[in-house]
C-alpha cells in the first residue's frame, strides 16, 4: 500500500468539476511533484487529502486512513498550504505551541523546528512582522512539528528568494532521504524538477501523466535529432523520402522520430556530407507544456 | 479533549486583544465601583449586592469569543486549526468551553477586586457590607453569566464569521435590540439571549417579585437553550463547509 493514495477523487464547486476522477500514489522516500498549470486543480486536491474539503466522490488516504480518521494527524501528515496563514498578533513560538499543545508534542520540539528552519532568532517576535519567505519556513516548521511521515507541500517557493528555493530544495530532499514521503506541488516545473524523483502531472483537474520525472517529462517518449550539413536540401530531400519529418531551425534541419544513427545512415546513403550530428532531448519545460496543454484546444 | 482546550486557552493569552479587552472590562468595573462607592450611601444589602454585581466581563468576553472565532475566518488559521483537530465538533466545543472557563477565570478575579476594593470603600465610610453568604451568591451569578457569555461569543463568530459583522451585530443587539424589546414586549425580552435571560441570574434582586426577568433556574435553562441552538447550527455550518 502507498503512503499516500488518490483513487478516482473528484470535486464539484457548483459548476466547475475541479478535480475529475483523480488517482495516483506517493511512495514514501521519494519526492512526487504535482505539477499542473495555475486551476489545474492541484491545491483542491491537496486540501481534499487533508479533509479541509469534501470530495465529490473518490477517496485520498494516507495508509488506507482518510486523514480525521489518523489518530495523531499531525504525526503521520505535516502540511503547508498555499495561503498558510498565521494570527499576525502572536509570535511564531506562540503559535508552535497552540499546534504543539494540540498535537500532544512535547514543548522542546518547538524549538527544535525553529532551529531545523532557522527561525530561532526570530522566534518570538510578532508574526506580522515577518517576510513571506520567513512565513514559508514558520509553515515548514509548523509541518515538522510531529515529524511526520508525509510531508504535502503547495507550491512552497511562491515569494521566496533564490536563497530560499535553494534552502527549501535541500529541505525537501533531506525529508526524503529521511524515509518520508514528500508531496510538492507547483506550476513551475523548473522551481521543483531539480529536487523530485516521480511526478504526477495535472490540467484540468484531470491526471495527464505519471511515473518518475525522466519516463514522463525526460523525452522517452520520442527521439529527436539535429543534424548540419553541407547541402541541407539535398539531405532533407532524402530523409523526407525515407520517410522522415523535417523542419529547420536555425540552418539546421531537426528530425523527429529519428535517432542520430539513422540520420547519419540516411545521409551516407544519399552521399551528403554531415558537419554536425546530436541527438536532441526535449527540454522538461516543453514537455510539460505538452502534457498540459494537448487538450486544451 | 483536554489538550485541545489548553490549546485553545494558550491561543486566548498569546494575543494582546485579550489582556486590552479583559483590561478594560477591569478598568470599567473599577471605576464604575469606586465612583458608586465613594458618592452613594448604602444602607440596604440589595443596594450593595447590586453594586458587587457590576462586573463588566460578560460584554467584555462575549465580544472576545466573537473576535476569536470569526479571527480564525478572518486570519485563515481556521485551516491550521482544523489540520491539527480535524474533528470539528471537538474543535468547536473546545473553542467553546475555552471561553467559557477564561469568562469564569476572569470574572472571579474582577468580582474578587471589586467586592474586596468595595468592602474597603464602604467600611471607611462606615456603609453597610455584605456577609460571606451574599457575596458567594453575587459571585456565582457574575460567573455563570460570564461562562454563558463567552460561549455565546464564540458561537455567533462561528455562525456569522465575519468579524466586523458579529462585533457590530452583537453590540447592537445588546445595547439597542434586547433594550427596546423589554420597552415593547418585556415579556418576549425576557427569554432573549443577551440581557434577557442572563438577566434573570444577574437580578439580585429576584426574591422580591420582580416578574420582569425570569426566575435564576428558568433562566440557566433558557440559555442552555440558546447555547445548545447556537451550537447545532455553529457546528453544522463548520462541519458542512469547505475549508478553500
Amino acid at each position: 500500500m502507498a503512503t499516500v493514495e488518490v483513487r478516482d477523487l473528484s470535486k464539484r464547486f457548483g459548476k466547475v468539476e475541479a478535480v475529475k476522477n483523480l488517482s495516483f500514489d506517493v511512495e514514501a522516500g521519494r519526492v512526487t511533484g504535482f505539477l499542473g498549470p495555475n486551476g489545474a486543480g492541484k491545491s483542491t486536491t491537496l486540501r481534499a487529502l487533508l479533509g479541509l474539503i469534501h470530495p465529490t466522490g473518490g477517496t485520498a488516504t494516507f495508509a488506507g486512513k482518510r486523514y480525521d480518521e489518523l489518530e495523531h494527524p499531525s504525526a503521520a501528515v505535516g502540511a503547508v498550504l498555499e495561503d498558510a496563514s498565521f494570527h499576525p498578533g502572536r509570535s511564531a513560538r506562540n503559535h508552535l505551541r497552540v499546534l504543539a499543545t494540540t498535537g500532544g508534542h512535547p514543548p522542546s520540539r518547538v524549538d527544535e523546528v525553529l532551529e531545523s528552519v532557522g527561525l530561532s532568532e526570530a522566534a518570538d517576535r510578532r508574526v506580522k512582522g515577518y517576510s513571506m519567505g520567513m512565513k514559508q519556513r514558520l509553515g515548514i516548521a509548523a509541518a515538522l512539528l510531529g515529524d511526520p511521515e508525509v510531508l504535502l507541500l503547495d507550491e512552497p517557493t511562491n515569494g521566496l528568494d533564490p536563497p530560499g528555493i535553494a534552502w527549501m530544495r535541500g529541505m525537501v530532499r533531506e525529508q526524503a532521504a529521511q524515509g518520508r514521503a514528500v508531496l510538492i506541488s507547483s506550476h513551475l516545473l523548473a522551481e521543483v524538477s531539480q529536487s523530485v524523483d516521480d511526478v504526477v502531472v495535472i490540467a484540468n483537474g484531470e491526471l495527464r501523466a505519471q511515473g518518475t520525472l525522466e519516463a514522463v517529462l525526460g523525452g522517452d517518449d520520442e527521439p529527436e535529432t539535429e543534424v548540419n550539413a553541407e547541402d541541407p536540401h539535398a539531405l532533407a530531400a532524402a530523409l523526407k523520402k525515407a520517410g522522415a519529418t523535417v523542419r529547420e531551425e536555425g540552418g539546421k534541419l531537426v528530425v523527429p522520430g529519428m535517432t542520430p544513427g539513422q540520420v547519419g545512415a540516411i545521409a551516407a546513403k544519399a552521399q551528403v556530407t554531415v558537419l554536425g550530428l546530436a541527438p536532441r532531448a526535449r527540454s522538461l519545460e516543453q514537455a510539460f507544456m505538452a502534457l498540459t496543454a494537448e487538450r486544451r484546444a | 479533549m483536554s489538550a485541545l482546550l489548553k490549546a485553545e486557552l494558550l491561543k486566548l493569552r498569546t494575543t494582546r486583544t485579550f489582556a486590552a479587552l479583559i483590561g478594560s472590562a477591569l478598568a470599567l468595573s473599577l471605576a464604575l465601583l469606586v465612583l458608586s462607592g465613594l458618592l452613594t450611601d448604602y444602607n440596604v444589602a440589595e443596594d450593595v449586592r447590586l453594586l458587587f454585581a457590576g462586573d463588566f466581563t460578560g460584554i467584555f468576553i462575549l465580544l472576545l469569543g466573537a473576535m476569536g472565532m470569526s479571527g480564525e475566518w478572518r486570519h485563515r488559521t481556521i485551516t491550521s486549526a482544523v489540520l491539527a483537530a480535524p474533528d470539528r465538533l471537538r474543535l468547536l466545543a473546545a473553542k467553546t468551553l475555552s471561553y467559557a472557563v477564561a469568562g469564569v477565570v476572569v470574572s472571579f478575579l474582577i468580582t474578587g477586586m471589586l467586592m474586596l476594593i468595595g468592602t474597603i470603600i464602604l467600611s471607611s465610610r462606615d456603609q453597610l457590607t455584605l456577609g460571606s453568604t451574599d457575596l458567594i451568591d453575587v459571585m456565582w451569578r457574575n460567573l455563570v453569566v460570564a461562562a454563558y457569555l463567552g460561549a455565546v461569543g464564540v458561537l455567533v463568530g462561528t455562525i456569522v464569521r465575519s468579524q466586523v459583522g458579529a462585533i457590530i451585530g452583537l453590540i447592537v443587539w445588546f445595547l439597542i435590540v434586547e433594550s427596546a424589546l423589554f420597552g415593547l414586549a418585556p415579556d418576549v425580552a425576557k427569554f432573549a439571549p443577551l440581557n434577557g435571560a442572563p438577566g434573570g441570574i444577574i437580578d439580585v434582586s429576584f426574591d422580591d417579585g420582580d416578574t420582569t426577568l425570569l426566575a435564576p433556574g428558568i433562566a440557566a435553562l433558557v440559555m442552555l437553550g440558546w447555547v445548545t441552538a447556537m451550537f447545532a447550527a455553529g457546528a453544522a455550518l463548520i462541519r458542512g463547509r469547505d475549508l478553500t
